[in-house]
């Protein structure tokens, strides 16, 4: 019995923030099968684990539209305000983000900080 | 400005008509979300709160942040991201839906509003906001599941056996096999087999040494390797599994490995094992071990991984020749221990109740010690259900009293909805005390427990082979177990341990539990050793082999019971029972049941005395119960019982479906039992149809019927699979906040209770999942043909199931002491060969009817000896449990003469057969004529029934070994053995146990009495001079018994042997007697008579060819006597004479009297 390959080569997604890993599917602007569904960035997809229909996709990450690393879709890792940035360059270049953001992003530090102590 | 005012008051969001023509938009048939689905509606109700949202946002104020923006701006960056001035949450979103189509085809949308035809139809802006609202629906989908990733991956790597991954994985690919070694809570269950399998590792087997984990692994594990849906990861248990041909990684119980074994030697079609538990000692488990080892030598690609608590590793890693071991620590927060050793005058002393008073005071010492609001419940160790049931009662008049607790208990006889409470969470400021068995030590996890309290006793199965008995008694627990029960406080955070014994006891526990292997009657796996072709047992190399003299006892027990022959091979009937997944005695009975036209009941009976009893003891002392219990009683016996409640139980599901639920609660039975036996049952069928017992059926439609009724019953499946599919998503569902009443009432026949939770248990529709299974399972129509079959049997049937049970289940048969008589109900008194005085268990029909056991009073003019009766009883029992007392259960009483001529091993008799010793423990006394009547009509039936037994069981293992099914759909239920032969024999039994009225004692032999039993050896034995013919099988030889002297007429009857025979006159034992079928007429000895008996038949019965002596038959013959002739050579004559069996005898007789 061989082990077979199709785990073994399966495209692997890894966010270079937090390391989750974990299989894609497709990678684009189109998943299949989604109609009139377009993403606006080429996104790394796989088939939605936790749903039962067979269709549903889910995006697990793009690259970032500055530095262009891989990184996941998690709020900790990064956002999308209408391009992909990784947290590093959101960090980087805060002032151009909106202030609603930029509150969020603060808001988020602190209640993480409370968290941890 | 608010966008509902500007949508004019033609546009209203709530009309279905708005909606609809939004979805003529968004969601059409081929779209990504389409109308009708869960997920569209999904979408309206988040519509809805969507626009709330909104409203709400827009009146307080959206633009609050504007000014916000500052002088940055001017600041010098690197470079410009391009981002848009004003902030708005629609660019947050990185999914656009495009459907500028099918707006343009609708005249809608961007055309200016004046030319709209349609006043009603939506303009531009309605579109706008379903649009956005829809990617907000799709975005909050995304975040949702991608959330539930990252949480499984984060929970994943947190887990102390992550660290080890790599190693696992380099290990198993270089070594045949591996120890991991971890405690609770490192997640190697979960974890090692992924690992393997995303290494690239397929066909991987992990065994459990319980059913329950095979599922919930698979569910997780399928769940956390994101295969939910699919069927990559998969479980087999006995009766059920979702494995597929795309199964990669399969969770299965030893049990059934070992069966996979016995079918495919070499287990080609897996690469990698994991055995998961093997701490843990079951009998399977050690026994799968030795297996595997001896099979890693013909597999060297075999990768074996044993995983363990870290409990004696060095023995594991030792037997598969200093196999690496990885050790893996456990995540365990810290508990606390103290050591509250009962004293003195707390402590039980023996038959008395516990004193609840040290479990009390830890009740106690928690309210005083810890806030109510610091949550964290109580597991309470007990030995068993009787202790349990003491504390529970005091501690729930304390939390009667201080309203602070919930007390449950936990315990394998508790129906399972009142086991599933457990896991319920208790209300704020109160905690849950759950009083348990060991069974929450291993097989039951309950979270959120942060005090353990362990009373350091556990009761545990034994077997005395002395007594034959299983025996139930309390012991201290290990070191091991202790430590065990200590990690159920620390599984959630930081937990306390009460040791109701003192650190020096600890001290003095046995570092582990006895194995399984070590405390059990090994008759099962003896049997199984033997037909996987392991040659002797007793050189087998076992883990920690089992004492020398447990496996002498199960070879000679199954040698008595006809699975091994003398020289220690399987038998047929052995390889047989080899396959049925049963005690040798349920087996037995089967195939026993299979020759006869008595398969249905004797499946029904199989399968129910295989199973726990279906009848709660809870629900025995409730009046209502035991009424409508009433009509389902048999005073046959408990298997009758059992019987009547399965075929009235299929009745109500055929007629009522599943209003069954109810049925059973109004009755006290626990109808997971019944499902268990109807497929049970069914597998029975199975096998012994595979076996060739049973006639294969005639491919016929699902239910009979046209095409009609056949899409029908299609449509319904296809309906059945879709609730099922349904429930297993709903499945792991929230958990009930229980209510402080809920610990009060034990009782478990409380209606409105069960009907909540079983209709909370299916996700809130009232949907039975057990009677779904059910039906996908079983035609109901076939399997109310079964039980009708089985149901309203004639006395005569009955009698002879009577007699196949207790074939079945013999030696383990009970005779009613000779005083119960005179004692009162509960004080009857039994006694099997090997103990005496045990007790019928108080849930046997008989507890509550001991009078039909009593000997009739009539009996007693009769004899001479008072005790003389043809009305004696036994009892045959499927188990024999001592506990605090040696109990019997399962019984079904038999008429005792009958039962025991037919059945018994050994029958020893006198001179003229007025006394019979059976087995050397049970003494029968006749009287003249009517003794050799019966021992003769006895051992006739036993030699055509034995006949027809090996004919059949041949048949059947040559049909199934050719591969080729012995016949293609005729009548005959058994080639080679003919119906007319099978219904004579039937008849001739039935006749025999119902129409023998001969009066005779019984009465147990003295232990005086056993010793001086036999004759012994007797050199000067008359016949003793040349082997002498047998004259019941002809062709075999009547030897003297080197033993207990006498003569050896058949393998089970020893003639003359018993000490008061009165040899010296045993030639004027010679009576007159005429042949009923020939016209001899002669003073014969009982020996002759019964030989001529055996051999004369009347004419026309006559067996056209002898199994054994078909050469020494003449052709021609056409007398009766003339047919059974043979050639005999007398060496005193020196002459070849033709003669029977009879005259045989005669012949040498002559010459005993002219030599004397």
């Amino acid at each position: 019995m061989e082990p077979t390959t199709d785990e073994v080569s399966q495209n692997m997604f890894n966010c270079q923030l937090c390391s989750l890993s974990t299989p894609f599917t497709y990678y684009g602007q189109k998943p299949p099968n989604t109609r009139a569904i377009v993403l606006l960035e080429e996104c790394f997809v796989t088939k939605d684990p936790f749903s039962p229909d067979r269709e549903r996709f889910l995006i697990l990450g793009s690259n970032c539209s500055v530095c262009h690393i891989p990184v996941c879709v998690g709020a900790g890792c990064s956002i999308f305000y209408t391009k992909r940035f990784c947290m590093q360059c959101v960090n980087k270049h805060m002032d151009q983000f909106p202030s609603q953001i930029q509150d969020e992003l603060a808001k988020k530090k602190r209640s993480s900080k409370k968290g941890v102590s | 400005m608010s966008e509902r005012r500007r949508e004019g008051p033609s546009w209203d969001w709530d009309s279905p008509n708005c909606r609809a023509q939004m979805d003529q938009i968004f969601f059409r048939q081929h779209d990504y979300i389409q109308k009708g689905t869960t997920e569209h509606k999904e979408f309206w109700t988040f519509f809805e709160r969507f626009q709330r949202f909104k409203t709400k946002k827009e009146m307080s104020g959206s633009g609050v942040a504007e000014g916000h923006r500052k002088e940055e701006r001017d600041r010098k960056t690197t470079i410009d991201l391009g981002l848009p001035k004003d902030y708005d949450g629609r660019y947050r979103i990185n999914i656009s839906v495009c459907t500028k189509d099918v707006e343009e085809r609708l005249g809608t949308g961007r055309s200016d509003q004046r030319n709209r035809h349609s006043s009603s139809g939506p303009r531009s802006q309605e579109i706008a906001a379903c649009r956005l609202a829809l990617l907000h629906f799709l975005d909050f989908n995304q975040r949702q599941s991608f959330g539930k990733l990252a949480k499984l991956r984060s929970e994943q790597k947190a887990l102390p056996i992550y660290q080890y991954r790599d190693r696992i994985v380099e290990l198993v690919q270089t070594h045949p096999v591996v120890v991991v070694a971890g405690d609770t809570g490192c997640g190697k269950s979960t974890q090692v087999p992924q690992y393997l399998l995303s290494s690239g590792f397929s066909h991987i087997a992990c065994t459990q040494p319980r059913r329950i984990a095979c599922i919930s692994l698979a569910k997780r594990v399928s769940f956390e390797s994101l295969n939910q849906y699919g069927s990559k990861v998969g479980y087999q248990i006995r009766f059920e599994g979702t494995r597929t041909p795309s199964t990669k990684l399969l969770f299965l119980t030893e049990g059934l490995l070992l069966r996979h074994i016995q079918a495919d030697g070499a287990l080609e079609q897996y690469q990698v094992l994991i055995v998961d538990e093997v701490h843990e000692r079951h009998l399977h488990c050690d026994f799968l071990l030795g297996v595997l080892r001896s099979l890693l030598l013909c597999r060297p690609d075999l990768r074996l991984v044993l995983m363990s608590a870290t409990i004696n590793i060095k023995l594991f890693s030792d037997y598969f020749n200093s196999a690496p071991v990885l050790q893996v620590p456990g995540r365990l927060f810290p508990i606390q221990v103290m050591y509250q050793p009962i004293p003195a005058e707390e402590q039980p002393s023996r038959s008395e109740k516990l004193d609840p008073r040290p479990y009390l005071r830890v009740l106690q010492g928690i309210d005083q010690r810890y806030p109510p609001e610091e949550r964290g419940d109580l597991l309470l160790f007990l030995s068993g259900v009787a202790e349990i049931s003491t504390i529970l009662e005091a501690c729930q008049a304390y939390a009667n009293h201080t309203k602070r607790w919930i007390v449950l208990p936990l315990h394998s006889t508790l129906s399972l909805a009142q086991q599933d409470k457990v896991f319920d969470i208790a209300p704020p400021g109160v905690r849950k005390c759950i009083i348990s068995t060991n069974i929450a030590e291993t097989s039951v996890t309950i979270d959120g427990v942060r005090f353990v309290v362990d009373s350091g006793k556990v009761k545990e199965m034994s077997f005395d082979p002395k007594a034959k008995m299983q025996r139930l008694q309390e012991f201290w627990i290990s070191r091991a177990s202790s430590e065990q029960r200590k990690g159920r406080a620390g599984r959630t955070g930081p937990g306390v341990c009460y040791r109701l014994y003192a650190e020096s006891d600890y001290e003095a526990f046995a570092s582990y539990p006895v194995p399984e292997i070590h405390r059990v009657a090994l008759d099962s796996l003896i049997l199984q050793m033997k037909s996987m072709g392991l040659g002797d047992p007793r050189s087998f190399i076992f883990i920690d082999p089992p004492p020398a003299s447990s496996i002498q006892t199960a070879m000679t027990y199954l040698r008595e019971q006809g699975a091994l022959d003398p020289r220690g091979e399987l038998t047929s009937m052995g390889s047989l029972l080899a396959q049925l997944p049963v005690d040798v005695v349920i087996g037995k009975m089967l195939v026993l049941g299979s020759v006869f036209n008595l398969v249905e009941p004797v499946l029904t009976v199989a399968a129910a005395l295989s199973v726990q009893s279906p009848f709660l003891r809870s629900a025995q002392h409730n009046p209502d119960c035991a009424t409508a219990r009433q009509p389902l009683h048999s005073n046959q016996g408990d298997p009758f019982t059992l019987l009547n409640t399965f075929n009235a139980w299929v009745q109500v599901k055929g007629e009522r479906g599943g209003a069954s639920r109810k049925w059973c609660r109004r009755r006290g039975l626990e109808e997971q039992r019944l499902y268990e036996m109807v497929n049970l049952r069914r597998q029975f069928k199975e096998l012994l149809r595979s076996h060739g017992l049973l006639e294969v059926l005639e491919e016929r439609a699902p239910s009979g019927g046209g095409r009609g009724q056949r899409r029908e019953r299609l449509t319904e499946r296809r309906k059945l699979h879709q609730l099922k599919r349904e429930h297993d998503l709903a499945e792991g569902g929230k958990r009930k906040v229980l209510r402080l009443e809920d610990g009060q009432e034990v009782d478990s026949g409380s209606d409105t209770d069960q009907d909540r939770r079983g209709k909370e248990a299916t996700g809130g529709q009232d949907v039975d999942i057990q009677e779904v299974k059910f039906k996908l399972r079983h035609n109901l129509s076939e399997l109310q043909e079964e039980a009708a079959a089985s149901q309203d049997l004639s006395s005569r049937q009955q009698s002879l199931l009577k007699l196949l049970l207790c074939r079945g289940l013999y030696p383990q048969l009970a005779l009613p002491d000779e005083h119960n008589a005179n004692r009162k109900d509960s004080e009857q008194v039994f006694h099997t060969r090997n103990k005496q005085g045990v007790v019928i268990h108080p849930t046997s029909v008989f507890a509550s009817d001991p009078e039909v056991l009593h000997v009739p009073e009539e009996g007693n003019r009769e004899g001479p000896d008072k005790g003389d009766s043809s009305r004696h009883q036994l009892l045959a029992f499927v188990t024999l449990l001592e506990t605090n007392k040696p109990y019997i259960s399962n019984c079904v009483r038999v008429p005792a003469l009958q039962a025991l001529l037919l059945v018994a091993n050994s029958l020893d008799s006198n001179a003229d057969c007025t006394r019979l010793v059976v087995d050397g423990w049970l003494e029968v006394g006749l009287t003249g004529e009517g003794a050799l009547n019966v021992l003769s009509a006895a051992l006739t039936l036993r030699a055509d029934w034995e006949r027809l037994l090996l004919a059949q069981l041949g048949q059947g293992t040559l049909g199934a070994g050719g591969g080729s099914r012995a016949k293609s759909g005729g009548g005959l239920g058994v080639p080679g053995v003919s119906r007319k032969d099978l219904e004579k024999l039937a008849d001739g039994l039935v006749r025999f146990l119902l129409y023998t009225e001969v009066s005779y004692s019984l009465c147990r032999l003295t232990g005086l009495q056993v010793q001086n039993l036999y004759v012994g050896p007797q050199p000067q034995t008359e016949l003793s001079e040349g082997p002498a013919p047998n004259p019941l099988f002809p062709g075999k030889e009547v030897k003297p018994d080197p033993i207990k002297g006498g003569l050896r007429v058949t393998n089970y009857f020893t003639y003359n042997c018993l000490t008061d025979s009165k040899d010296l006159y045993s030639e004027c034992l010679r009576t007159f007697w005429t042949c009923p079928h020939c016209d001899l007429y002669s003073p014969l000895t009982p020996l002759e008579r019964m030989s001529h008996e055996a051999t004369c038949k009347p004419p026309g019965e006559q067996q056209p060819c002898q199994d054994k002596e078909g050469e020494g038959v003449k052709a021609a013959s056409s007398s009766s006597v003339a047919g059974l002739t043979r050639v005999y050579h007398c060496d005193v004559c020196n002459q070849d004479l033709t003669l029977t069996s009879t005259e045989i005898l005669k012949h040498k007789r002559q010459h005993m009297h002219s030599g004397r």
